[in-house]
């Protein structure tokens, strides 16, 4: 069993620091370590044991234990374990060594539970606000138990301005966004140029905050949840639904019904179907191409008609519930399906032939937005960004949910480490996808589509659940709770980790390729900017004051 | 009676211009949305959104306002007058008021326009467009202007009407400096009237629009149409330069045939415009390098009666 092999190695090496373990499944492993060994074991897993930093939660459990809890969940992706390294802090000294020093890839993560929970990581390189609206109180933690979700508070400054870094020597600052043509969301780059040169950029963020996973841990219950999940994101809306779902029925060791989780694996390869036309079409207009913008469009079109066959909706599918899912493949829309996969399968074919051979789009492609396996590791870069440089995570089979044990598939690599692999690996992926989709509608057996629960789910237990996203992997931790919802439920986006490799991606090319660089992740700054109550207009020229605007929002 | 005729003939080019110019744009819409599988907007959608961006506010958001509005007219009255010294279909209407010297002078005004219209919008955006437009003239300019000067090397006159009538083939035997020419201007020629994979000082997905960024309204309008008729300038010229044949037929011929020579060109540069993506600065920089020096090449050949 790995996971008690890895808590030996963790014994061995640090004795009592260990405090307690958790081994409830084969591939899940929660360990309780000592506040002052955090540090140490979390670079002993990250360098020495080569696990993959996924995230870092902080949560308030005051009312239940009496402490603060921050996890740190790490991947062990060969040996197909999901690891976290828990932590509890007593409340009158939420405090703990920061880990970013060790493991880059943590540093949004530990800035976040700084500003939601007030926990504070000591010795963090760069301890500036992250999540907060630049006016919100010092002191202030919204996601602390005793802050009820619809809290206003005081002392709320609606002019006081983000303070940006200083520029380095001799470079021009060009402001890329918070509104920009390709970005179609609000984030904010302020670039360093020097000439047409990009010499570094800052980030300011998390303009869209909707306060879901606050909403989730005071208001909606368990079934409510899958539904508000999935309006985390636009695109890939069921990709959370199913995570969520999964890291409930993780938490409560519930098994889904064989129908129901083949029909999840078909929803999320649909999904990513889309996800992966679009973002070519996408790329391609970027670089100018609009043309095989607008065919990638149209070949697109019926794979969201089926969906809104199947589900009712072209997007926002709605599937599932816990223990299973909402929606059947019915005999007819099975026949259905396979005629779009049929024809999807020809046109893309084609699509992807003159992809391959038009060296214009690879002159503006190749050599730009490098992310090798080196940046990969450092910052946690997932999804086709770490498989274009070589890396083969993908957590369908590192991890493996719903139905894809029991599916044949490859996963798709390439080792350029530029924009043009991502290209590449995704327009291959669609293949796969088709292939997976078949399997499925080959497979599936008639059976019951959902658990019939009727027992309360257990108080206190934890879940961790990784899926697949078109753009990397999506994660879920979630601690049970009472009132049938849960206690603490962290969603982390893979646009969370990949945006955080974007400065290191652009740095030294031109301004032109800044672009296509950040397009290249896929940024989903939704997904990525899921949480709190407040949004605020901050910059040079204002014309609504925020209270305008709330009294304006207020009057409907 | 003589320079009203005269008046009469420029002012009936600069309508001609004007009226065409959008519906050019508009077919050049409308092609591109069949290439990629759309309906595409009507074919006078161009004539209706300068209409109504004519009647919009005329919001002053740049850094010089005055200098900004000014830009914007002359580099449309530049095109304009342009217009009244190339033969579009019919004899050039003010042969006599210049030569070829002063066509290239007011095609590289017509630049400088856009050069001028950023920098007066002061936008880091539109900083950056007009940089990369000036990097783009630099390397464009001397093109027409060597073609213009193997044309009057060859006809040994600056005259533009002579100059501009097919004078590229008018050396002796084979004329291959023209022929070289003509090979450099039709692989530079979107370039010229600034499409894809060309359009990088505006590159919308990148600096949104350039130059462009702080015009609307009224402004917007007059900049757009200066731009539509850059289209069709330029392809007159090219015409005008290089596929003189059957120009002089009888009036309405002759006209007709030159305006579809035009329209053949439009469409060819919808095609390349709707099959390519852009190209990035340094790029395109070193393929008009390479066609400068073939065009340097052509005008030495020129020079020794090839």
């Amino acid at each position: 069993m790995v996971a008690r092999e890895k808590l030996n190695l963790l014994k061995d090496r640090f004795g009592t620091a260990i405090q307690r373990a958790d081994l409830p499944a084969e591939d899940r492993l929660f360990v309780f370590i000592d506040r002052a060994s955090v540090r140490e074991v979390c670079r002993h897993v990250f360098r020495q044991l080569d696990a993959r930093y996924i995230i870092s939660i902080g949560a308030d459990d005051r009312p239940h234990s009496g402490h603060f809890l921050v996890a740190h969940n790490f991947a062990f992706d060969r040996d197909h374990l999901l690891a976290s390294f828990l932590t509890q802090l007593p409340a009158d000294d939420p405090k703990l060594d920061s880990i970013t020093a060790d493991v880059p890839a943590a540093n949004w993560a530990e800035r976040e539970f700084r500003d939601l929970v007030g926990i504070e990581p000591v010795g963090h390189a760069y301890p500036k606000r992250l999540v907060l609206p630049d006016g919100w109180p010092e002191g202030m933690h919204p996601l602390r138990k005793d802050v009820p979700w619809n809290h206003v508070p005081e002392g709320f400054d609606p002019d006081r301005e983000f303070k940006f870094d200083e520029p380095p020597e001799g470079c021009t600052v060009v402001p890329f966004g918070p509104f920009h043509p390709t970005l179609d969301e609000p984030a904010h780059f302020r670039l360093y140029l020097e000439g047409e040169m990009v010499r570094g950029c800052e980030y300011r963020g998390f303009m869209v905050h909707r306060g879901i996973e606050k909403l989730a841990e005071s208001v909606l219950t368990y079934n409510d949840i899958p539904m508000a999940a999935e309006r985390i994101c636009g695109i890939c809306g069921c990709v959370h639904n199913v995570a969520y779902a999964q890291a409930v029925e993780s938490a409560a060791a519930l098994e889904i019904p064989p129908r129901a989780a083949y029909i999840r694996t078909i929803m999320l390869e649909l999904e990513r179907l889309h996800s992966h036309l679009l973002w070519v079409g996408l790329a391609c207009h970027i670089v100018g191409f609009d043309t095989l913008f607008m065919q990638a469009f149209r070949i697109r079109e019926p794979v969201m008609w089926i969906a809104e066959k199947i589900s009712g909706n072209r997007k926002t599918y709605a599937l599932c519930v816990i223990g299973g899912v909402r929606w059947d493949i019915t005999p007819e829309l099975k026949t259905e399906l396979r005629q779009v996969l049929d024809k999807l399968e020809t046109e893309w074919t084609a699509v992807v032939a003159a992809v391959s051979k038009d060296r214009n789009i690879q002159r503006r492609t190749r050599g730009v937005g490098v992310a090798d396996a080196r940046l990969v590791k450092e910052a946690g870069l997932v999804g086709p960004v770490a498989r274009a440089a070589g890396v083969p995570g993908d957590a369908r089979r590192d991890h493996p949910y719903a139905a894809y044990d029991r599916l044949d598939f490859d996963v798709i690599t390439a080792d350029g480490a530029d924009v043009w692999s991502r290209v590449v690996v995704r327009m291959k992926e669609v293949f796969e996808s088709i292939r997976i989709m078949r399997q499925c509608l080959d497979r599936m057996e008639p059976g019951p589509l959902a658990l019939d629960i009727q027992d309360e789910l257990p108080v206190g237990r934890m879940g961790m659940s990784s899926v697949e996203a078109p753009r990397g992997e999506s994660h879920h931790f979630i601690i049970t709770g009472e009132n049938n919802r849960p206690r603490r439920w962290r969603v982390r986006a893979p646009t969370y980790q990949n945006l955080q490799g974007v400065p290191a991606m652009i740095k030294d090319q031109q301004l032109a390729d800044m672009t296509i660089s950040l397009g290249s992740i896929d940024p989903c700054f939704s997904c990525t900017d899921r949480m709190e109550t407040v949004d605020i207009r901050s910059g040079a020229q204002r014309i609504w004051s925020q209270e305008e605007l709330l009294r304006l929002v207020r009057r409907r | 009676m003589e320079v009203l005729i005269l008046i009469l003939r420029s002012f009936a080019n600069v309508v001609v211009v004007l009226a065409l110019a959008p519906l050019f744009e508009g077919l050049l819409r409308k092609v591109t949305a069949r290439i990629q599988s759309r309906q595409g907007p009507p074919l006078l959608q161009p004539y209706y959104d300068l209409l109504k961006l004519l009647g919009k506010e005329d919001i002053e958001s740049g850094e010089s306002p005055w200098m900004q509005r000014f830009a914007v007219h002359l580099a449309l009255a530049t095109v304009l007058t342009v217009a009244c010294l190339i033969p579009l279909g019919a004899p050039v209407p003010l042969a006599g008021a210049g030569d070829i010297i002063l066509l290239v002078y007011l095609l590289t005004l017509a630049g400088i326009c856009t050069l001028l219209a950023g920098l007066a919008a002061g936008s880091t955006f539109s900083l950056i467009g007009i940089s990369r437009e000036m990097i783009t003239m630099i390397a464009l300019e001397p093109l027409f202007a060597i073609t213009l000067i193997i044309g009057a090397v060859n006809t040994g006159t600056f005259r533009l009407e002579t100059v501009l009538d097919g004078s590229v083939y008018a050396g002796g035997g084979v004329p291959w400096s023209g022929l070289l020419m003509l090979a450099v201007m039709l692989l530079s020629f979107q370039a010229f009237v600034q499409r894809v994979p060309f359009d990088i000082a505006e590159a919308e997905t990148e600096i949104m629009e350039g130059p462009l960024i702080e015009y609307s309204g009224p402004k917007l309008a007059v900049f757009k149409y200066a731009q539509m008729v850059r289209l069709v300038i330029y392809s007159s010229l090219f015409v005008a330069l290089f596929i003189p044949w059957g120009s002089h037929l009888v009036f309405p011929i002759g006209w007709l045939l030159f305006w579809a020579k035009v329209l053949v060109l439009v469409l060819l540069v919808t095609l390349v415009a709707a099959t390519h993506a852009r190209y990035r600065i340094d790029q395109a920089l070193r393929y008009y390098g390479g066609l400068v020096g073939v065009s340097f090449v052509a005008l030495v050949l020129a020079g020794f009666g090839y």
